[in-house]
């Protein structure tokens, strides 16, 4: 028995399947990263299909346009490393290492077997579902506290990052 | 129309994260893995977001996608303090903290 799904929604589901396998098969960095960004693009396809505009696009921007950013400059930064490393033998067991994380995805897909046949979704929605005013809504009045806690976490990371990047006479990046 | 397809694709997603996470040495594509799996978490929380119509798990995929940003951020401050030390993207090589 399969789950219920339009054809878009299939389509969607396997086009980001195989873009992840995509992401850790390719040789070359910056082949993942633009695999990555086909998975991103296809999640904020699917968050769309789910009726949640808002997180849609803030996906797009924040990961296509943030985070993606800064691992090609990381990528055009550093591209002799990234050659060298396919010449050296890895010193842990690549086919030991495989056959666990096969192992593992085996055991998600039988966990999935179990879920099928999911009690179906009504097709009718509250019509503010996934806006913007009612996800601010909620986010300035029920989830303050873990919004201005989620703030403090992202300030330590960005001074942590700043302490991390230093150079030891102090200055940032410097002469690279 | 039901959420299993979804359920399905975000543990696919996470078992090759999972993987990605094991046979990869080079320490970018490991920070791209571990963004995989935190992907497939947020599709699952939109995903029971919407069939339960409940917005709550909304509001967590904005958490996670902060958590992500942060990660990245200092992943990448790592990985140039290793580069810029010891000269290598190998994770098998970074050992300063394994005693």
């Amino acid at each position: 028995m399969l789950p219920h799904a339009t054809t878009a929604q299939w389509i969607l589901g396997l086009i980001l399947v195989l873009s992840s396998l995509g992401v850790i098969l390719v040789r070359k960095p910056v082949h993942a990263s633009l695999s990555f960004l086909l998975t991103l693009l296809t999640l904020a396809a699917l968050y769309l299909q789910l009726s949640a505009e808002f997180i849609a696009v803030i996906q797009i921007l924040v990961y296509a346009g943030a985070i993606l950013v800064i691992f090609m400059f990381v990528i055009v930064l550093f591209q002799d490393a990234h050659q060298k490393i396919e010449e050296e033998q890895p010193k842990s067991s690549k086919i030991l290492l495989s056959i666990a994380g096969i192992a593992f995805a085996l055991a998600l897909a039988f966990l999935a077997k179990q879920l099928i046949g999911l009690v179906s979704i009504s097709e009718e929605l509250p019509a503010d579902f996934g806006t913007v005013q009612a996800i601010g809504k909620s986010l300035y009045i029920d989830f303050f506290f873990p919004f201005e806690a989620i703030v403090m976490v992202f300030l330590v990371a960005i001074v942590g990052a700043l302490y991390i990047g230093k150079k030891n006479d102090g200055t940032l990046m410097g002469d690279m | 129309m039901d959420v299993s397809l979804f359920v399905f694709v975000s543990l696919a997603m996470f078992g090759i994260g999972i993987i990605g996470v094991l046979i990869n040495r080079n320490a970018l594509i490991f920070f791209l893995s571990i963004e995989l799996l935190l992907n497939a978490g947020n599709l699952l929380f939109v995903a029971f977001a919407r069939e339960w119509e409940n917005q709550t798990g909304l509001i967590w995929v904005f958490f996670v996608l902060i958590i992500a940003a942060a990660e990245a951020a200092v992943g990448i401050a790592i990985f140039i303090n290793q580069f810029r030390t010891k000269q290598v993207v190998d994770v098998d090589q970074y050992d300063v903290l394994r005693g």
